[in-house]
């Protein structure tokens, strides 16, 4: 199982709709793959050792290195499928670099 | 007209008596399907805002009926009348949204939205449908206090228009602070970003009589990661049960359950906002499908909520620094009565904070520190109607006392929210009120007005750095 941590502000709305559309087009592309979405403030060093990528909505300073890969997926947010595909082939391509796909 | 009265009577009361989240499930999904919403996506999205209303209804009820032995007790024995329960964002968002007036706002909006860009009067298509919510609130609030519904549409409108105006005015700046390019398409029309022009005043006075306090500014970042879980949602809740619990003289097996109960709830309250969103989700994709078309592939700026700034550290740090200091503020502040709970981490005040002082960590706290008093204020102000909102949806305890009320301490749009008190109250015929509603929304424009002047300024300054960089 390929594990995605997404976070926004208050870890309920635009992390959800990344969680749930990279679930829904990873699924459809035959991956199998469980996203948690959370607060930013609460992203600690020890909780992003258990994900395999890191999607924010945008650059994010955590304090910290990601132990992970990392996919800005902001345009995801903007609700047209064309803007979002990029991101969608980007975490693709990180579920195929990491052995799991 | 009593026939129009009484055809509407007869068509929309029975509906209404079923109670709120069945009439939302009924409303929601027609209001979806007239956007073009596939049938099964629509009901889907009416039956979560119908859970959604019921679980946070549920949670309402046992957080209130948990504290308010411990918050009598503790009026009692510090003699401090803080008896609004603060339940966070979460609630009051649901609650809103349990209004069908919330809609008819959100359709208001949508379509002064598109005539707007059509005019060329904006560049941005705000899709962020569910913070409708925010302005709806005041709307609500309005007519709480005796606008009717065109008075209220019409303030809602004109808070609507500057909110849109603000995301262009400050898209350069989120270009900035995200180090993006200028073809990131990513703003906001979020409510919070209201507060600007206030902040702007402070940050001027700052440029001006203390600017050497910026050279105290802190790694935001090194700071978050020291606090770690001791600022998460749970923890809060533990030291608020503690909080009250030793102030209230409570056992030590009360304390316990008051801190556990306040710990789940703040963590249960989050979990069902993200039910509730994801039930506004499918009319949300139909409006942005139906405007997209509308605007036949124009590129323009996209109005996201807000957290796309959120990785920012400064508005943690800050949040984080203002939570203790909204605490001490709440005890001492004249005509305060909200106790600070769910809204503690004020992430309805430190975003507008980070983009008119670009990150100033010192600034943000001193100018947050400055401003918390409006928050507190409004969610005193607002907490009568809010409680009988919740009332009526059946989300309020049966037992609890009177006097017992709910409110949000942080919550978006503190001016907004006193320009409502103030129309509402001019819209029942009070001359004093027509007198103050009247110069509050002349000051609240003018100084937009002097706020949006600031900000073109610092616009062409962007513009021009651009153009050097790309003559060179």
């Amino acid at each position: 199982m390929f594990k995605i941590l997404a976070a926004c502000g208050a870890g309920v709305n635009s992390s959800h709709q990344i969680k749930d559309a990279l679930e829904t087009e990873m699924s459809n592309r035959g991956y199998e793959v469980q996203a948690d979405a959370v607060m930013v403030k609460d992203i600690t060093e020890d909780m992003m050792k258990d994900y395999d990528l890191f999607t924010p909505i945008a650059a994010t300073d955590l304090g910290f290195t990601p132990s992970c890969p990392v996919v800005d997926a902001g345009p995801i947010l903007y609700r047209m499928p064309a803007m979002a595909a990029p991101v969608y082939d980007q975490v693709e391509q990180a579920i195929k670099d990491s052995g799991k796909a | 007209m009593s026939g129009i009265i009484d055809f509407a009577n007869a068509i929309f009361k029975p509906l209404i008596d079923l109670g709120a989240a069945p009439m939302m499930l009924i409303v929601l999904t027609i209001i979806a399907l007239i956007f073009r919403v596939k049938f099964s996506k629509a009901l889907e999205g009416g039956i979560k805002l119908a859970i959604a209303l019921t679980a946070i209804s549920a949670v309402i009820g046992l957080l209130t009926t948990a504290f308010q032995d411990a918050l009598n007790a503790f009026v009692k024995s510090t003699g401090i009348q803080l008896s609004v329960t603060d339940l966070g964002w979460a609630p009051l968002a649901t609650i809103t949204w349990g209004s069908p007036y919330t809609l008819f706002f959100l359709l208001v909006m949508v379509i002064v939205n598109i005539v707007m860009i059509v005019m060329n009067k904006t560049n941005t298509l705000d899709v962020d449908i569910f913070d409708i919510w925010h302005l709806a609130f005041v709307g609500l609030l309005a007519m709480f206090f005796g606008a009717n519904l065109l008075i209220t549409t019409c303030l809602v409108i004109f808070i609507g228009v500057l909110k849109i105006i603000n995301s262009d005015l400050m898209k350069p700046t989120f270009n900035d602070l995200l180090h993006a390019p200028s073809s990131n398409p990513m703003t906001t029309t979020h409510m919070n970003y209201m507060m600007n022009p206030i902040i702007m005043v402070f940050d001027k006075i700052f440029d001006v009589i203390f600017p050497w306090l910026d050279k105290f500014d802190f790694d935001a970042a090194a700071l978050n990661k020291k606090i770690g879980f001791w600022g998460s949602k749970f923890a809060i809740g533990i030291y608020l049960g503690i909080f009250i619990g030793l102030l209230s003289h409570q056992g030590v097996k009360e304390i316990f359950t008051l801190s556990f109960t306040a710990a789940f709830c703040l963590e249960l309250f989050s979990l069902i906002g993200s039910w509730f969103i994801a039930a506004v989700e499918p009319l949300s994709q139909g409006i942005t499908d139906f405007a997209n078309k509308k605007l036949k592939g124009r590129t323009m700026n996209v109005g996201l909520d807000w957290p796309f700034v959120a990785g920012r550290a400064e508005i943690w740090a800050a949040a984080n620094v203002l939570a203790p200091i909204m605490l001490l503020e709440a005890l001492v502040l004249p005509g305060n009565k909200i106790l600070p709970l769910g809204g503690i981490i004020a992430m309805g005040v430190t975003p507008a904070l980070l983009v008119v002082t670009r990150g100033k960590i010192i600034r943000m706290i001193i100018i947050g520190a400055l401003e918390l008093p409006l928050f507190l204020w409004a969610g005193t102000l607002s907490a009568p109607m809010v409680t009988a909102t919740a009332k009526k949806l059946g989300a309020f305890p049966k037992g609890l006392a009177s006097g017992t009320m709910i409110s949000h301490s942080t919550m978006e749009g503190p001016i907004e929210k006193f320009l409502a008190y103030l129309v509402g109250n001019a819209s029942t015929g009070q001359i004093k009120f027509v007198l103050y509603a009247a110069l509050a929304l002349v000051a609240y424009l003018l100084l937009f007005m002097w706020y949006a002047k600031q900000m073109k300024k610092r616009n062409k300054i962007y513009a021009d750095e651009a153009a050097a960089k790309a003559a060179k």
